[in-house]
């Protein structure tokens, strides 16, 4: 298949996924907020916000980079899931995986990040610096446990390409990663945790101190955009997830219910455990995550 | 010819005929005295002439019509006449240099100068022990009385002391030579060589105490108090005199008599020279007076020259050559500073800041000095070289690390002493006076230095392969030196670019590894020189100092042998550290960068011993596993190159020298200068591709050390506020990973840590210029005190942009590839623990690129910042065009790493990329550049569109326009959120970066220090005391010798 061909399907399975990961945070926020004894928002209330927000016509912008800021994160979303081979076995939903591996997904996630922290950083606003500061702080510490896992996955399965890693876990449960190299799956899931942004390592964004951080000056249409991205971004996160410890996913119900399985879990840690300061989420992932993956690999090395 | 003997008739007649001329002018008494030295000169020069060109015999002279033994021999030989003229020729210009002096004290002490030259001379010539000891003691009379020239305390007791130290030894001789003549029956030395007349027990006593007494004339280390105390109380025309041609006839003497003494004496005098080289350059550590810290250099090169000349049987044919130049340079170096102390007079060294007054006496003493030191192109350069080529030759590395450790003792404070006169304050100091009669000394002293370097490179085996042109070239830069730095900057581009032209194309298609360094040494260089048009006035020294570690770099390149490598790894060592010391507060950063290079130079010159021994070749092959050792050549050489990596234990001077350098120099030194010991690595690791020592695999250490590198780098550069620091702190982390990767030692490793050599020379290039122009704008280091200067300066914001994104390894910039080749090559090559921390260091990365960025140009703008300007245009030209190598290096990788892939299937077969047009795939995994590029782009642009379809009729806002809950920002200083920006991440990973490397180093400096200052105590001052130093040896000395032990 070509790939002006291809286009179209990449633009449907795009299309689904926002609004799959739109539905999925509507949802999130009724279950926790049930769990908060509240009773929540309707699970519709991520779509009128972002016809709200692209509605706006009041906008105002601090200058170039922060008005690239957006294009950046959202770039930087669309980026993964472009380089993302969604349904396995299906080369109208492979998207453009061709381009590059598993690493070209890794490091595109810092296309986002960077682009984003740039243009919150010509907001001017201190909260969004902080916000930043922490956030890459934390990240360096989140990214080394997943460095494990993806290690100990290539030695297992010889391979970087995505495909093949879920290719090799194809023919039943128990040749997924979870069952074939359990520390790997532990440190990536722990590391997933981080990578969502959720509570306990939310402090980026934490509301009470530093309203929102990074976002907080972004308004209008330049919100709506980095709203969009955060329904897409996590979506294509929980694949990525569920792509390289759980299978991957043969047809779209498969992906629907896997990967809304991963997503949960950082839902349901989020909801049990209280938010860390961020040095105290640095030293936690050094701990137990570092020696998961440690073990990770030595498991799949000498076991 | 003239016969010899009339250097003794002239200086005596001179001498008598001046008695009778104490009334006259004294114009024309020390016009006659010069005219003396001078036909003394001459008559030497005339001989010397007559035994280098024309083969003449050795002319012996017998006095008073009969032979010896009844009468006195003289003997001019090829050796006696240079001794005999370098003697001549230090009276000559001393007497110069001394003119004054003479004047105001008249004819008798310039009688008792022509008694001391008289005396020197003669004790050269003389074949008779007696004889020797007669001139001996005339020239220490005269010696005495020179020394008390200048009437102070210190000059008094100090020729007190001089007194009573060579009376002592005098007796010693004397009693030793009544020995000689008990048990020889002859006082003639040809006699004792021939009949071989001291075989007996009893000779050797008296041998010993001959030789005894000339080795305390050279004041050996720790008996030598007296002598300092001479060097540091007279005139510094006088510790010239003493230093230059005292010293050099004691030693011509000493290396006369060695003939008849029993062959053990050589070890003596080796044993004796390498306990005074080492001792007194640590000693010399601490001192801060010049002419006493002269002295101990003094003390320290005639110990050198000890050990050479007690190896002379070892070094063979070759002895000759090395004592030669070992002495020329002390004899010319030496005697040229204390010139320079007599013009500057300044005692305490910190005050020869004086001399930044007139800089041309800056570059009379660093020629001075770099010639003690042992730098190319000087004679000392060669000799040290051959000295330890040919002692590893003959295994003796014991004395080999004595020798280097010694010099790089002596290194230390000749180059403090260096720094203060550099950088030091100078305002305060006095302007010093400047006869001509002391000018012309020192510049016949400097020409006669390069003079004799240009000479004595020939002599040497390879020496001719040598490349001088460039040093032409910098000599005649420093000519012009005088004139405008826009005319020197384009005259250099120019030339620089048409040296390009010639060596670039040879390597196409040919050598793609000197294909690449090349281009980054000559292209770099070019693109940051470009800065330098901003420079008003004629920006002094700065071309030659460039242009020698240019040179140098590409010297490198060009090498084929071990030799020329030095060569030019000396020669980008000067220069390197010529250019670090331009900044303001350089000083101590560019004292540690030279210690290092110093100090690494000496362990890679041992490994190149090692690696000689043995073999006659010179050339890299001599490189190779299978020669013997070759583990521990590849651990020296290594650590060479390691201290130019700033690898981690190397990395203390890195942070300082790049930092604080001015701001074209630092993309000079960071984004070039370092990939030079990366090529030195590939060099070593192509021809030793394994070294164990013991259980120990040094490339696998190796690459440990390059992650600790990286993981320290990376977060030291989170953790600074300067934002040169920080991008210096940078170049330890990418250097780690170059480390890491070459340490890989598979085909994916070495194109990892190619890659990042490409990389890091064209993303630190960028950085370190674009924030030199900024600097330049905003006259401040500090990020914090920056902020908001994108809407100022937005070219510079971009070249910053593109710098961090391809520094990060952010797809789809070249960084990229780095990445992702490195997560092959760790799987591939089983370093899974390690890998993984390489890519943790990678992402600390961030931490210090948006850092970088945020701060300085993000954030908010600072009131006296609204009405900056862009940075220099000059500083942005170089910038965009490195933009856009890293664009096509990042849209069309292929065309560079495929060829290094070809050539690195030579040495590693295994897990070659294979390319598919822009298509690599590896046994893992995959990557197309060109593909991501464009995916990238479109996506860009059409989410671009997107956003500007919903944002039409967006506002701009100014700059205080936030939402600040309640409140309202009170100043840009106060809402620009920069300081101490990762607290959090020091609070939680801090203890990682304690800088207990920092404190080893100095602990151990501190350990030196503290020895040198205790041992320096047994110089307590006390005359009396010396003696029994004196004594103390003698005994100590015989108790050894006899004993047995030699």
């Amino acid at each position: 298949m070509g790939v002006f061909t291809k286009i179209p399907y990449v633009l449907l399975g795009l299309f689904i996924l926002i609004n799959y990961g739109l539905l999925v945070t509507g949802i999130f926020r009724r279950i926790s907020a049930r769990i908060g004894k509240r009773i929540g928002m309707p699970v519709y209330q991520p779509w009128i916000n972002l016809v709200k927000l692209y509605a706006k016509r009041s906008s105002v912008y601090h200058g170039i980079m922060f008005y690239l800021g957006p294009v950046f994160r959202l770039g930087g979303g669309v980026g993964i899931f472009l380089f993302m081979p969604l349904i396995f076995g299906s080369e109208y939903f492979s998207n453009f995986s061709f381009a590059g591996d598993l690493i070209l997904i890794m490091y595109f996630m810092f296309f986002g990040m960077l682009g984003m922290a740039l243009g919150a950083g010509e907001g001017g606003h201190p909260y969004s610096a902080i916000g930043i500061s922490r956030g890459l702080a934390q990240f360096t510490a989140i990214e080394l446990p997943l460095t494990f896992a993806i290690i100990a996955i290539a030695i297992q399965y010889q391979t970087l390409s995505l495909t093949e890693i879920v290719a090799a876990q194809q023919g039943g449960i128990t040749h997924w990663v979870l069952f074939t190299n359990p520390f790997a799956t532990a440190a990536g899931m722990l590391s997933f945790l981080g990578a969502m942004g959720a509570s306990p390592f939310n402090v980026v964004r934490a509301p009470q101190e530093i309203p929102i951080g990074p976002p907080v000056e972004f308004n209008s249409g330049f919100l709506a955009v980095l709203r969009t991205n955060a329904a897409l971004l996590h979506i294509v996160e929980a694949i990525l997830w569920m792509n390289l410890f759980f299978g991957g996913a043969t047809n779209w119900i498969e992906l629907f219910i896997k990967s809304f399985c991963v997503y949960f879990f950082a839902l349901f840690v989020g909801t049990v455990f209280p938010r860390f300061r961020v040095d105290q989420s640095i030293r936690w992932y050094l701990k137990v995550p570092l020696i998961l993956g440690i073990l990770a690999i030595l498991y799949i090395k000498f076991i | 010819m003239v016969n010899p003997i009339h250097i003794v008739s002239i200086s005596l007649g001179v001498a008598f005929f001046l008695g009778f001329l104490r009334k006259a002018n004294h114009n024309l008494t020390s016009t006659i005295m010069l005219l003396a030295f001078a036909a003394n000169a001459f008559i030497s020069a005339q001989w010397l002439w007559a035994f280098i060109y024309s083969n003449t015999e050795p002319f012996y002279i017998f006095t008073a019509g009969f032979r010896p033994p009844y009468s006195i021999s003289l003997l001019m030989g090829r050796n006696e006449a240079i001794f005999t003229f370098l003697i001549n020729i230090a009276g000559l210009l001393s007497g110069i240099f001394m003119l004054k002096t003479y004047l105001r004290h008249g004819v008798y002490a310039m009688m008792a100068f022509l008694g001391l030259i008289l005396g020197l001379n003669i004790i050269i010539l003389t074949r008779d022990l007696f004889n020797f000891f007669v001139f001996m003691e005339v020239s220490s009379i005269a010696t005495a009385g020179m020394i008390i020239l200048i009437k102070n305390v210190k000059s008094v007791s100090a020729g007190f002391k001089y007194i009573v130290a060579s009376s002592l030894i005098s007796i010693l001789l004397l009693l030793g030579i009544v020995f000689i003549y008990y048990f020889g029956g002859s006082l003639n030395i040809d006699d004792m060589i021939t009949n071989h007349l001291l075989v007996s027990k009893g000779a050797e006593v008296a041998v010993f105490l001959v030789l005894m007494s000339i080795l305390l004339e050279l004041k050996p280390f720790p008996a030598n108090g007296w002598a300092l105390d001479v060097y540091e109380g007279s005139l510094p025309g006088i510790g010239a005199l003493l230093s230059a041609t005292s010293a050099t006839a004691v030693y011509f003497v000493l290396n006369k008599l060695l003939a008849f003494a029993n062959p053990y004496w050589y070890n003596v005098v080796a044993v004796v020279g390498m306990i005074s080289f080492i001792g007194s350059n640590l000693l010399g550590i601490k001192q801060k007076n010049a002419q006493r810290l002269l002295g101990y250099s003094s003390v320290g090169q005639i110990g050198l020259l000890l050990v050479i000349l007690g190896f002379s049987n070892t070094l063979g044919e070759k002895f000759e050559y090395i004592a030669f130049g070992v002495l020329i340079s002390h004899y010319l170096a030496k005697s040229g500073l204390f010139w320079l102390a007599g013009i500057v007079k300044q005692d305490n060294i910190k005050n020869w800041a004086a001399l930044q007054k007139k800089p041309i006496f800056l570059f009379f003493m660093g020629v001075f000095l770099f010639t003690l030191a042992g730098f190319p192109p000087f004679p000392s350069f060669f000799a040290k070289w051959q000295l330890i080529m040919e002692l590893s030759t003959a295994g003796m590395y014991a004395w080999v690390i004595g020798i280097l450790f010694g010099s790089f003792l002596e290194a230390v404070y000749l180059f403090r002493w260096f720094g203060y006169a550099m950088k030091g304050e100078h305002n305060d100091l006095p302007m010093f006076e400047l006869p001509w009669h002391k000018i012309l000394p020192v510049v016949i002293g400097v020409l006669s230095v390069f003079g004799i370097s240009y000479i004595s490179k020939d002599w040497l085996p390879g020496g001719t392969s040598l490349n001088f042109i460039p040093l032409y070239f910098i000599a005649f830069m420093y000519l012009i030196d005088f004139a405008p730095a826009k005319v020197k900057n384009t005259i250099v581009i120019l030339v620089i670019t048409y040296y390009s032209w010639l060596v670039i194309p040879n390597y196409y298609n040919t050598d793609i590894i000197r294909l690449i360094f090349s281009s980054i040494f000559l292209i770099g260089a070019i693109l940051t020189l470009i800065p330098g048009y901003l420079k008003k006035g004629s920006r002094k020294g700065f071309y030659p100092a460039a242009l020698l570690m240019f040179s140098g770099l590409i010297g490198l390149v060009e090498s084929t042998n071990i030799y020329q490598f030095f060569f030019s790894w000396e020669l980008m060592t000067i220069g390197s550290y010529l250019l670090i010391i331009r900044g303001k507060y350089s000083m101590p950063h560019a004292f540690k960068y030279l210690l290092f290079s110093v100090g690494g130079a000496y362990f890679m010159l041992m490994g190149f011993g090692m690696a000689h021994a043995g073999q006659a070749s010179l050339s890299f092959d001599i490189l190779r596993t299978g020669v013997p050792y070759s583990s521990i050549i590849f651990l020296l050489i290594a650590i060479g190159f390691m201290t130019k990596l700033a690898s981690l234990g190397f990395h203390i001077w890195l942070p300082g020298a790049y930092g604080e350098s001015e701001a074209d120099v630092a993309p000079m030194v960071s984004s070039i200068l370092i990939n030079a010991g990366v090529f030195g690595f590939i060099i070593l690791m192509t021809h030793i591709p394994d070294a164990n020592i013991g259980y120990f695999n040094i490339p696998y250490m190796l690459g440990w050390i390059g992650v600790i590198s990286a993981l320290v780098g990376n977060i030291m550069a989170s953790l600074q506020e300067d934002a040169r620091k920080l991008v210096a702190y940078s170049s330890i982390g990418v250097m780690g990973y170059v480390l890491f990767g070459m340490a890989m030692m598979s085909h994916l490793g070495w194109l990892t840590a190619i890659t990042y050599t490409i990389n890091h020379f064209l993303f630190k290039g960028l950085l370190f210029l674009a924030i030199g122009g900024v600097i330049l704008r905003t006259k401040t280091f500090n990020m914090y005190e920056m902020g908001g200067l994108i809407k100022k300066m937005p070219w510079s914001f971009i070249a910053v942009l593109i710098g961090i994104i391809t520094l990060a390894g952010i797809p789809p910039l070249s960084g990229y590839a780095g990445k992702w080749l490195f997560y092959n090559a760790i799987v591939l090559k089983g370093w899974y623990i390690q890998g993984a921390f390489i890519m943790f260091a990678g992402i600390i990365a961030f931490l210090y690129c948006f850092r970088l960025i945020y701060a300085i140009f993000l954030g908010q703008l600072k009131d006296e910042h609204r009405n900056i300007k862009e940075a220099s245009v000059w500083f942005i030209i170089p910038q965009y065009i490195i933009i856009i190598t890293i664009m096509l290096f990042s849209a069309f990788p292929q065309y560079v790493l495929n060829p290094i892939g070809n050539w690195l299937s030579q040495y590693f077969p295994n897990n070659a990329l294979v390319w598919n047009g822009s298509l690599a795939t590896s046994s893992l995994g995959y990557w197309n550049a060109f593909n991501i590029m464009m995916i990238v782009m479109g996506m860009f642009v059409v989410l671009l569109l997107f956003l500007l379809l919903v944002n039409r009729g967006s506002k701009k806002v100014g700059q205080f326009d936030i939402v600040y809950a309640a409140e309202r920002p009170e100043r840009p200083e106060t809402t620009h959120m920069a300081y101490n920006l990762y607290a959090h991440y020091n609070k939680a990973i801090g203890f990682l970066i304690t800088p207990w490397i920092t404190k080893s180093w100095d602990n151990i400096s501190e350990w030196v220090n503290t020895i040198a200052n205790h041992t320096r105590k047994i110089y307590n001052g006390n005359g009396q005391a010396y003696a029994l130093h004196i004594l103390i040896y003698i005994v100590i000395a015989y108790l050894i010798i006899n004993g047995g032990l030699f």
